[in-house]
């Protein structure tokens, strides 16, 4: 039961505690700004909060700390080498970022990418989608106060990090699906590595559901908080798995698919409820159907090139630059200059992690984009984060910031 | 899900905007077209509400500075514009359209879709900052990532990029043609 201000007031007094509540407005509002450097909100977001109490009347999502202008980069850069920024966009999906941009520059080009490179991207693209939903996985626990979820998850990711690692040579921003194909053959010895992985998930991720799912604790923090239907993703043009939870089934892969994915067979998962513990649900199941997709593609890893070897687009080779003078200039030219691509302009969109990410590239002919802009998922789906919020608590704010995902470095580029 | 072919979307497209879309053609399966910005809202509204069509999904909006190129041959040469481009789906029908805007660059304005698509409102902030184009009838153009103080509208060519100004473009091997490739 509740006392009300006086009262408690009052007790105060009678106990000569000293301390006197002069006046308790009842309609007073409170602006709390959140962030930009707050444990909770992923990154440098800030959040305007107008409190009543602890109730959020309204959330202003505040963005750009992070931007650096990326897409003009873009334009100072030869068509190869603007992957290097690209792939600095989603930092936890770098893999998307690249395949996105790759596709939509491959068409400008009007070049196809061998089976094998096809396959090598399905490949890196799932392990990332699994290594990024453990980070969302590890941060939804630990805003929830279930801190062994950070472990366990980062613990999982180590060990697919371990193998881009392998892979590129990078942990992050990986600079390795290049328009074309990818940048290097997978290396000897990928093959029990990815199935080590593969061995490990599905257990790993069992485990995180029997500590989560049925977690009263959980539950309560998780159910019917942070709801949004599907008309209101629509309106808003939410995509991913926060649409997909509130009952959008639309899948880049499989309604507009790309790539070598139309090979595969994997179920897109959607729930109804649209509140933190439906994405909960998709995410998980999302993160089981990459394990299937991923044994699919090990099994049917085709043999032959990895990448388009067009030599307009292909460096020579390092044997043919230790015999042949032409081939040291062509390699130049293509390094320091680059390749042209023809004018015209594409949009090339892929399924991230957190929904579509589109590229729309304009060439004007030359070696250098005359204009790259990204449709990050991160910056469209936290103008759902009003809706999402209003009239909950400050606390389940928490929960559906987390369930948003949101990466700042895609929401500001 | 009625998926169409894009030739059967072009069709569909000229068929429900007749006059109102100016050139449309596929562009790599995409219906690509150009609408005046005095037309842009019903041409939304129609790409929106024709059960032909149903683009409701809207996807991003974003600008291009086309006064790197020139359009028109001979005498009719002209440099390009600022340009508002929109991309919108359908999820009925997986008909995808690109919703190209021309905006002179004296006259930087166009009308908001916000009224058709709420979703617009952030991409129209970043475009009215990236770009200059003041999108009429927004509720609330303000400054989306850059600082309230901040001059000039990085996106647009004329706006370069600092390092460009005091050394060329290092991607050319000779010099001209670093002076040609100094303009990015």
């Amino acid at each position: 039961m509740s006392r009300s201000a006086d009262a408690i007031a009052e007790a105060f007094e009678a106990a000569g505690h000293g301390a006197y509540v002069e006046s308790f407005d009842r309609d007073e509002r409170m602006i709390i700004n959140m962030g930009p450097v707050h444990p909770a909100t992923h990154g440098v977001l800030r959040l305007v909060l107008e409190l009543d109490a602890e109730t959020v009347v309204s959330c202003r999502p505040v963005i750009g700390y992070l931007h650096t202008g990326m897409e003009k980069e873009c334009e100072d850069q030869n068509w190869r080498s603007a992957i290097t920024i690209v792939t600095r966009m989603d930092y936890l999906a770098p893999f998307f970022n690249e395949h996105g941009y790759s596709i939509a520059v491959e068409e400008l080009l009007g070049i196809e990418v061998p089976k094998r490179g096809q396959y090598i991207r399905v490949l890196i693209s799932e392990l990332n989608r699994i290594s990024s939903h453990l980070v969302w996985f590890g941060t939804q626990g630990l805003d929830m106060g279930a801190i062994s979820a950070m472990f366990y998850g980062f613990r999982e990711r180590e060990v697919i990090l371990d193998f881009y690692e392998m892979v590129t040579g990078l942990r992050m921003n990986n600079n390795y699906v290049i328009p074309g194909g990818v940048w290097e053959d997978l290396p000897d010895g990928w093959r029990p590595v990815v199935e080590n992985i593969l061995g490990l998930l599905p257990g790993r991720i069992q485990e995180y559901e029997d500590l989560l799912s049925e977690n009263p604790v959980f539950l309560e923090r998780t159910k019917g908080i942070g709801t949004i239907t599907a008309d209101e993703c629509g309106t808003l043009s939410t995509t991913g798995p926060i649409a997909r939870a509130a009952g959008i089934d639309w899948d880049l892969r499989r309604d507009m698919p790309y790539g070598a994915y139309p090979d595969f067979e994997f179920d897109v998962p959607t729930a109804t409820e649209g509140d933190v513990y439906a994405r909960y649900t998709v995410r998980m199941e999302e993160m089981r159907q990459s394990v299937r997709i991923l044994g699919q593609v090990v099994d049917g890893m085709p043999d032959g090139d990895y990448k388009n070897m067009d030599p307009k687009l292909t460096p020579p080779s390092r044997s043919e630059l230790n015999r042949s003078m032409e081939a040291v200039i062509h390699h130049f030219k293509l390094v320091t200059q680059g390749y042209t691509v023809p004018a015209g302009e594409a949009y090339a969109a892929v399924e991230s992690p957190r929904g579509e990410l589109g590229v729309y590239a304009v060439s004007d002919g030359g070696t250098a984009p005359y204009r790259v802009h990204v449709r990050d998922p991160s910056f469209v789906n936290l103008q759902a984060l009003p809706v999402m919020v209003r009239d909950g608590l400050v606390a389940d704010l928490i929960a559906s910031i987390a369930s948003v995902d949101p990466v700042l470095g895609g929401v500001d580029r | 899900m009625l998926r169409v072919t894009p030739e059967d979307a072009l069709e569909r497209v000229r068929s429900a905007l007749g006059d109102l879309a100016v050139e449309p053609k596929l562009n790599f399966g995409a219906v690509d077209l150009t609408c005046t910005r005095e037309n842009l809202v019903e041409v939304a509204t129609k790409l929106r509400d024709n059960d032909e069509l149903s683009c409701r999904f809207f996807s991003f909006l974003s600008g291009v500075d086309r006064t790197g190129f020139t359009v028109g041959e001979g005498d009719d040469a002209a440099t390009g514009e600022l340009e508002v481009l929109i991309h919108l789906y359908s999820p009925v029908h997986v008909i995808s359209v690109t919703l190209h805007v021309p905006v002179p660059v004296e006259d930087a304005n166009c009308p908001s879709i916000t009224s058709v698509f709420s979703g617009a409102i952030w991409h129209e902030r970043e475009t009215w900052e990236m770009f200059g184009i003041a999108f009429q009838g927004h509720p609330n153009l303000v400054h989306l990532y850059l600082p309230e103080d901040f001059e000039g509208t990085p996106l647009r060519k004329s706006f370069r990029l600092p390092s460009r100004m005091t050394k060329p473009w290092p991607g050319a091997k000779d010099p001209e043609e670093a002076a040609a490739g100094g303009g990015r």
